[in-house]
């Protein structure tokens, strides 16, 4: 299969380009693939992609460079085709507009496959007939505003497939979008196994990494740990990462006397030699898209304590197995589980194991596999013989239409709404 | 083996000889290090370069074939390497020597390291990311040592516990808190022995504003003076980690601020300031 993938900034850092090239990589083994950036910003990327993955860009804002394209008069005009609701679109312009129109118009692959919302649409809309259109939403559907949604509503039933990073946010899709013959499939993110032996269990510490934002509630880990003080003052816990909420937390940690106990470590990268210095792995968001940590801690061995947020932890730990899942927002619930673990060694131990062995369904090349087998079945359908030609014509076309019957539904709502309220 | 984004992608290390060579760190409890170095060439004759940053001196460690297109070298613990920050590079022959990235630092060992009463003399060596993401290790050897451990910071004093490795801890020790404005001002503080540690007592009452750094006297007064330091464990710069709050004390002459911090050394000190 010729796979191509439209990414954001592929030269930047951050979630979704790392987990783009670990699939496009291991894809690449058996296929051709391709990674067309919409922004080069930089010379090289930050995380490269395998050397089989092509990697190009449609608009060069490379300053004090010759190709340098910000002084176009389009890249100053706001875009049309890329959503405004889009929680990036102050960065696309009439230019990225057409560079992305005239590449989905021509791109020579089987498989398209978007990596946020607002490229979703473009390719939903502007993709030539033929190539398997592919969405992927690495967020959720609740983290969109309304207008976005609304926007999504009126392209994504053009896709052949949208892809969630959690079984729960499938459901959302299924349940609040109306996505006829689009086939909606939570594929998780994927984790290499890290390039160093596993935690031994034996460490009296407690790790926890993330941005220091209020959604990861480290204030409650913070509270918690003070009970595991209390009970256990041979543990620690150490929080990586770095944010705004650092100076409270650091108040909160003075004023709980905790400042033998709870550190503050700022940020790590690479994160794997961290957690394999501790024995268990707290996350106590109020929200996770995925839960990237939790599997980076269960690779690295750790059984991970984490409150049972929407979406992704339940689907990630198996409770009371290779992990423990707590009460969202409960200090008394966060701090059981954790010393549940900390005073029973054999079940900490148990949980390792688990939890290792576990975490092997997120590798690259298994979540790599469930891809190739979606893209090999959606070309069938849609792409070789005729009848699967028609239909994928058919369905677009009845996309189209009960897309734009959803707008205008949509559309009539929201004025409803607000003659109502005038 | 399949090629991923990360920094340790096999594309990265192999053939791109414009990306530098980097290194894996693996430290032993006893303050050995293992350097294991991808992205040179594996013919010709390379070395380990250490380059000292604060005097004319280089460590040179043997590179040789640890098999996987790695060179290894090994910085045992019982070779010498006078405190300080070390520039790491690796050199081959007739070519100039090229500033080492940093790769996975496996520093689990020296979590919590506890040297046993008996150690003589304690070396510590940490791996680190400088500013511009090269790698540099931190050096530290001392005979006798005074390891701080927690600390409690209270409204009208500050406690210390910690061990001594190197010279015997006895009942007769005593603490000084030596003041840095130029007055060469030591003022005495209490210690108490109790299972092999001391804890050290700084009532504020007795300090003015100054830096005062902490040094133990593990015989009393006869005995050598040890500067109290936190350093037997992963990392290289304590300062913003090991944080203590800054407590407000009334005086007779005016408020004092306090505050115990870690210096650039990892050397123990506490900050007395008027309060504003």
């Amino acid at each position: 299969m010729h796979i191509s993938f439209l990414l954001h900034n592929g030269y930047g850092i951050g979630g979704t380009i790392r987990t783009t090239y670990n699939l496009a990589s291991t894809l690449a083994e058996q296929h051709d693939v391709e990674v067309v950036s919409v922004f080069r910003h930089r010379e090289e990327p930050v995380f490269a992609p395998s050397s089989k993955v092509r990697l190009r860009h449609l608009v060069d804002i490379r300053q004090n460079t010759p190709g340098y394209e910000g002084d176009d008069p389009d890249y100053r005009r706001p875009a049309k085709s890329f959503p405004s609701s889009e929680g990036r679109y102050q960065q696309y312009s009439a230019l990225t507009d057409r560079r992305i129109a005239e590449h989905l118009a021509t791109v020579e692959a089987d498989v398209v496959v978007g990596t946020r919302p607002g490229l979703n649409v473009q390719l939903a809309r502007q993709t030539r007939r033929g190539p398997v259109r592919v969405g992927q939403e690495h967020l959720t559907l609740d983290s969109h505003s309304a207008q976005l949604r609304q926007e999504l509503r009126g392209a994504y039933p053009r896709l052949d497939a949208l892809t969630t990073t959690t079984e729960a946010d499938a459901r959302a899709y299924r349940a609040k979008m109306r996505l006829p013959g689009v086939h909606v499939q939570a594929v998780a993110n994927s984790v290499p196994a890290p390039a160093l032996a596993p935690a031994d269990g034996s460490a009296k510490w407690v790790v926890a990494a993330g941005r220091l934002a209020p959604v990861k509630r480290y204030d409650l880990l913070i509270k918690a740990f003070d009970r595991v003080r209390a009970e256990r003052p041979d543990w620690r816990l150490r929080i990586y990462g770095g944010g705004k909420q650092k100076d409270k937390l650091r108040t909160l940690i003075d004023q709980l006397g905790l400042y033998n106990h709870v550190y503050l470590m700022g940020p790590a990268n690479p994160i794997e030699p961290e957690w394999a210095k501790g024995s268990i792995g707290a996350v106590t968001s109020s929200l996770e898209s995925f839960g990237m940590t939790i599997v980076e801690a269960m690779r690295c061995g750790l059984p991970v304590v984490s409150t049972n947020c929407p979406h992704g932890p339940g689907e990630i730990i198996d409770d009371g197995v290779d992990g423990r899942l707590v009460k969202v927002g409960s200090v008394p619930s966060i701090a059981s589980g954790l010393l549940e673990l900390i005073n029973n060694d054999d079940l900490r131990q148990r949980m390792a194991g688990a939890a290792l062995k576990d975490a092997e369904r997120f590798d690259p090349a298994r979540i790599a596999e469930r891809y190739e087998t979606l893209f090999s079945d959606l070309t069938a359908r849609g792409g070789g013989t005729t009848t699967g030609r028609m239909w994928g014509t058919l369905h677009r076309t009845r996309g189209a239409l009960l897309g734009s019957a959803y707008a205008v539904r949509d559309a009539g709502r929201s004025v409803l709404r607000k003659g109502h309220t005038a | 083996m399949m090629s991923l984004a990360t920094p340790h992608s096999e594309d990265q290390q192999a053939g791109k000889d414009t990306l530098p060579p980097r290194a894996d760190c693996v430290a032993d409890a006893a303050g050995g290090l293992t350097f294991d170095v991808t992205g040179i060439p594996e013919d010709g004759t390379h070395e380990l370069l250490l380059r000292s940053r604060d005097e004319d001196t280089d460590v040179r460690l043997p590179l040789t074939p640890a098999g996987g297109g790695r060179l290894r070298a090994a910085l045992p613990g019982s070779v010498e390497l006078p405190e300080g920050r070390w520039d790491v590079y690796a050199h081959t022959a007739g070519a100039e020597p090229r500033r080492l990235q940093p790769g996975l630092n496996d520093l689990r060992a020296l979590v919590d390291r506890d040297p046993g009463p008996g150690a003589e003399r304690i070396a510590v060596r940490i791996p680190y990311v400088t500013k511009h993401n090269n790698l540099t290790v931190r050096s530290w050897l001392r005979a006798p040592h005074a390891e701080a451990g927690e600390l409690h910071i209270g409204e009208g004093e500050l406690t210390v516990r910690g061990r001594v490795h190197g010279t015997p801890l006895t009942p007769s020790a005593h603490a000084e808190l030596r003041g840095r404005d130029g007055a060469e001002t030591v003022v005495e503080a209490e210690v108490t022995v109790e299972d092999g540690e001391f804890t050290l007592t700084v009532v504020y009452g007795t300090l003015t504003a100054d830096v005062w750094d902490l040094w133990l006297c593990p015989a009393g007064g006869s005995g050598p003076a040890v500067r109290v330091a936190r350093l037997l464990d992963d990392i290289a710069d304590k300062k913003p980690i090991f944080a203590y709050p800054r407590i407000r004390t009334e005086r007779a002459d005016g408020a004092l601020t306090v505050q115990a911090y870690y210096t650039a050394d990892n050397d123990l000190s506490v900050t007395v300031a008027n309060a504003s």
